[in-house]
């Protein structure tokens, strides 16, 4: 076999491979994504009517049977706490599944309270990047998490876009991903509220099918257009999210990260998914044939024989 | 499920009281004090002072909608219930449920009742409409302002006798 | 027994250990980094890291699997060059860069296994927890696999010393079929490090993010991150160890440094393009303004532009220091790179972790283990010389002593 046309069929191979390589990375970006269970309940947050009482972190506590406080849940101080050089506001973490901050616009004479917990993404980054599928989405919309299988890679704390599941470090033997569940297993799969919802005095939190409390959340920008911003926090960040958010300033000033892609998070690794199974199935082929071009009429089965080879 | 229970009898309790109510009053002759007692687990009763509040509000569809003949002031609402027309119930348990996410709530939702849809519960109701009045009148607004928690409320908030035995300032992050 | 003691008796053997100085510095590592391991195993995760919610990943897995990693590429490199495209003037080194991939890995998982929360249960995804739909699950699967095939590729060597020929050329006979299995593996795994971090927009700086491209950036920067590491690997074990090397190491070594820096260079110059087509394509040019742009360029110029001069220079006037030099760098542009990408630029709208002293005190501890290890089996299996014919093998170990003291001695002025 001459130089020239080697060289062509390693040309060729590289360029069929590239070229199918491509066209499944392609069908499997097209492959519909998931937009959410119909009937996948969810909640509306008017953070106007939010009066940052923190009865929904005292409720979620007794319910999930969280270790106590270290400071009373009716102790408004914590809303001055910071972390990490006053960067930092709460969040939820190992002993607490959710907590309420208090912002202040400058545009308003009153501070906006802000619950942050799971969102309970329709499509959720941690559920898809969990190399044992811990995590489930329910078709109440919850996304629950199986411990006895979790093996404490941390990946889904990478992976969740709202910096949400806490891990609770301090413990030895069976350290564990903590997270709002939404009461799946006490309340939600029984058709109640989750405790932070029934609990909230000002029904800043409303419980429904998320598809309804979309129409809602329109109803009352529509209603009120000069109380509310003109968008639904959570209708389309990351492929929507179970939990809704609606605020009177815009949402960056009240810790939201307005920057997040429309598409979900498992959409960023599916060209590289797509891209296996071509290596897995091209490679053989492509490097046993490098091989036997490369090494023809060459002795190959170079044993013990390489040392007296080289010797020579 | 404690709410469900005591709700449920709380309700009907409401609903008792306001049929009685609406039998005997008018707009003028109103009860002077309401017992509110929906939140009997954690709360103890709230004595609402009727009378004072008659006193201050200028109007009674302020707070009653358009159930006392008055006529309401939401344009939103006038549209239909522009009419000075008296109803026969005038409770806010009457309309605002007491269990806002019930599956039965739940499915109201859904229907495409395009006004009630997103009515609020009692305690949605009274909170938004009486906090939004005492903080425009500097009207007490803090929780125990109103309502003393009882025993139990204390236990949930983990406040009182319950308190955190160290306060020291929440620690990992 | 004699051949672990390098044919010395056991009184000798401890004596050449204790007057090694390095031996000394390893000790006082180890005194204090094990205890550390040990306590991290008894008290949990968060006494020895800062229990971070929002910094999931420490120092244990930005260090030890993400720079690990790439670093050990070599073996499917060299695999590649010498089994695939008959390159066989490699073989001298071949076994070393297989050596320097089987125990990055292993250490990876040790790494690993020391990150985990639940470390026992590492065998989940392979058994009955599945969630192949996972970039990390893929990750799982072929460090497990690639490991496998990495000890049998390095076994031969371990059959050579025991003196199991037989067990040697069975394995001999799979050897295409473990190096074409070792490419796919090591595509997929080098890119899928990359692709975790597709999980996480908007907690990694943009100069650093690229949905699209974030898996070749990890594989094509672990080209010449592996051959770099053969070419310092190979000047630390010339320089230390040169009584283990056969006549062929010695005399190919120069050569071959070359030959690989331009394999390196090869890849450093893909890379480099590949990283200027991800800022593009983003349209990230402004950022490059910023303070964070200017840590960029810094991990650019010093860590792929500086090398590839040096390379070019070196390769073209046949200077194999300057070669080396460029390696080293090339080296420490990754781990900059697999630091920043895991620790240093991520949450960077958020505030800056800092490891827990321990974490690095742990780090450190096991990075002296993975060498206490590599010279351990540089010294004894015939990675750096070829095995003498079986007849005289007797001769051969008793052979080693002499120049096996020498060397020893002679360490501790280099030290």
């Amino acid at each position: 076999m001459s130089k020239v046309s080697r060289r062509k069929f390693l040309a060729g191979g590289l360029a069929g491979g590239a070229a199918v390589m491509l066209a499944p990375a392609e069908k499997v970006l097209a492959a519909g994504s998931f937009s959410g269970f119909p009937d996948g309940m969810g909640v509306l947050v008017d953070l106007t009517r939010c009066v940052g009482c923190r009865s929904c972190e005292a409720a979620c506590n007794k319910e999930q049977q969280l270790p106590a406080p270290d400071l009373p849940f009716d102790d408004l101080s914590v809303f001055d706490q910071t972390f990490h050089q006053g960067t930092q506001k709460r969040r939820p973490t190992e002993k607490a599944y959710t907590v309420v901050n208090r912002y202040r616009p400058e545009e308003l004479d009153k501070p906006v309270y802000r619950k942050i917990q799971c969102n309970h993404c329709n499509e959720p980054a941690c559920l898809t990047s969990c190399f044992v599928n811990a995590y489930t989405k329910t078709k109440e919309g919850a996304v629950i998490y199986d411990s006895s299988v979790c093996v404490g890679c941390r990946n889904c704390m990478i992976a969740c876009p709202f910096n949400v599941p806490a891990y609770s470090y301090s413990e030895v033997l069976s350290p564990v991903v903590k997270k709002c569940i939404f009461c799946y297993d006490s309340r939600v799969k029984h058709g109640q509220p989750p405790a932070c919802v029934e609990i909230c005095p000002a029904q800043a939190l409303t419980f429904g099918k998320r598809k309804d409390l979309l129409k809602i959340a329109r109803m009352r920008l529509k209603k009120s257009p000069d109380k509310y911003q003109q968008e639904i926090y959570g209708e389309k960040q990351v492929g929507g999210t179970g939990w809704l958010y609606i605020a009177e300033t815009p949402f960056e000033e009240l810790g939201f990260d307005t920057s997040l892609q429309q598409e979900p998070i498992i959409d960023n690794v599916k060209g590289f998914l797509g891209m296996v199974p071509m290596v897995l199935a091209i490679w053989p082929a492509l490097f046993t044939g490098f091989h036997l071009l490369a090494t023809k009429h060459k002795d190959h089965a170079h044993d013990d024989s390489r040392v007296e080879e080289e010797k020579r | 499920m404690f709410v469900a229970s005591s709700w449920h009898l709380r309700g009907v309790l409401l609903i008792l009281i306001s049929l009685l109510l609406a039998v005997t009053s008018y707009a003028m002759d109103a009860p002077e004090t309401i017992e509110i007692d929906a939140l009997t687990q954690y709360y103890q009763r709230v004595e609402f002072n009727h009378q004072l509040h008659v006193e201050v509000a200028e109007d009674c569809s302020v707070c009653h909608h358009h159930t006392t003949g008055t006529g309401t002031t939401d344009p939103y609402c006038g549209k239909c219930h522009g009419q000075f027309e008296e109803l026969d119930v005038v409770s806010c348990a009457d309309c605002h449920s007491a269990e806002p996410f019930s599956a039965e709530s739940i499915h109201r939702q859904s229907q495409q009742d395009l006004f009630h849809v997103d009515m609020n519960g009692l305690k949605g109701a009274y909170h938004q409409n009486c906090l939004g009045c005492h903080q425009e009148m500097d009207g007490p607004t803090g929780c125990q302002d109103c309502h003393a928690r009882t025993e139990l409320g204390d236990e949930l908030y983990h406040s009182g006798k319950f308190a955190p035995k160290s306060t020291g300032q929440a620690a990992s992050h | 027994m004699e051949k672990l003691f390098l044919g010395l008796p056991l009184d000798q053997y401890i004596g050449q250990l204790l007057r090694n100085k390095f031996n000394w510095l390893l000790g006082i590592i180890f005194a204090i980094g094990i205890p550390l391991i040990i306590y991290r195993f008894i008290f949990g995760l968060g006494s020895v890291t800062h229990s971070s919610y929002d910094y999931p990943w420490g120092l244990f897995l930005s260090f030890g699997l993400f720079c690990m990693v790439p670093l050990s590429a070599s073996g499917f490199m060299l695999g590649t060059t010498v089994e695939i495209f008959g390159r066989h003037d490699f073989e001298p080194i071949e076994r070393l860069a297989l050596l320097n991939g089987l125990l990055g890995y292993l250490f990876a998982v040790v790494y690993l296994l020391v990150d985990l929360g639940q470390p026992w249960r590492l065998s989940y995804p392979m058994i009955y927890a599945w969630g192949p739909a996972a970039v990390l699950f893929l990750v799982g699967w072929h460090v497990a696999i690639y490991l496998s095939v990495q000890v049998a590729e390095v076994s031969t060597s371990f059959f050579e010393w025991i003196g199991w020929p037989n067990a040697k050329k069975f394995i001999r006979k799979g050897t295409i079929g473990l190096t074409v299995s070792g490419i796919i593996l090591s595509t997929l795994h080098q890119g899928a490090l990359g692709a975790l971090f597709s999980y996480a927009p908007g907690k990694i700086h943009p100069l650093w993010y690229s949905a699209e491209f974030m898996w070749i950036h990890f594989f094509v920067s672990s080209i010449p991150g592996g051959l770099c590491m053969v070419i310092a690997v190979s000047t630390i074990v010339i320089k230390t160890m040169a009584w283990r090397c056969d006549d062929t190491f010695k005399d190919n070594l120069n050569q071959l440094t070359l030959k690989l820096a331009k394999g390196a260079a090869m890849g450093l110059i893909t890379y480099l393009v590949i990283k200027l087509i991800a800022v593009a394509h983003d349209n990230e040019w402004m950022y490059l303004a910023t303070g964070w742009g200017a840590w960029y360029l810094l991990e650019m110029l010093a860590g792929v532009v500086l090398p590839l001069i040096l390379f070019a220079y070196g390769i073209r006037h046949k200077l194999v220091g300057v070669v080396r030099f460029g390696a080293f760098l090339t080296i420490a542009g990754i781990i900059l790179n697999r630091l920043n990408t895991a620790l240093v630029v991520f949450n960077w709208k958020l505030y800056q972790e800092v490891p827990h002293l321990y974490e690095v005190i742990i780090s450190i501890t096991i990075f002296a283990i993975y060498i206490a290890l590599y010279r351990f089996i540089l010294n004894r299996l015939p990675i750096l010389y070829a095995w003498q014919a079986q007849p005289s093998e007797v001769i051969v170990t008793a052979a080693v002593p002499v120049p096996a003291r020498e060397q020893e001695q002679e360490i501790p002025a280099r030290a």
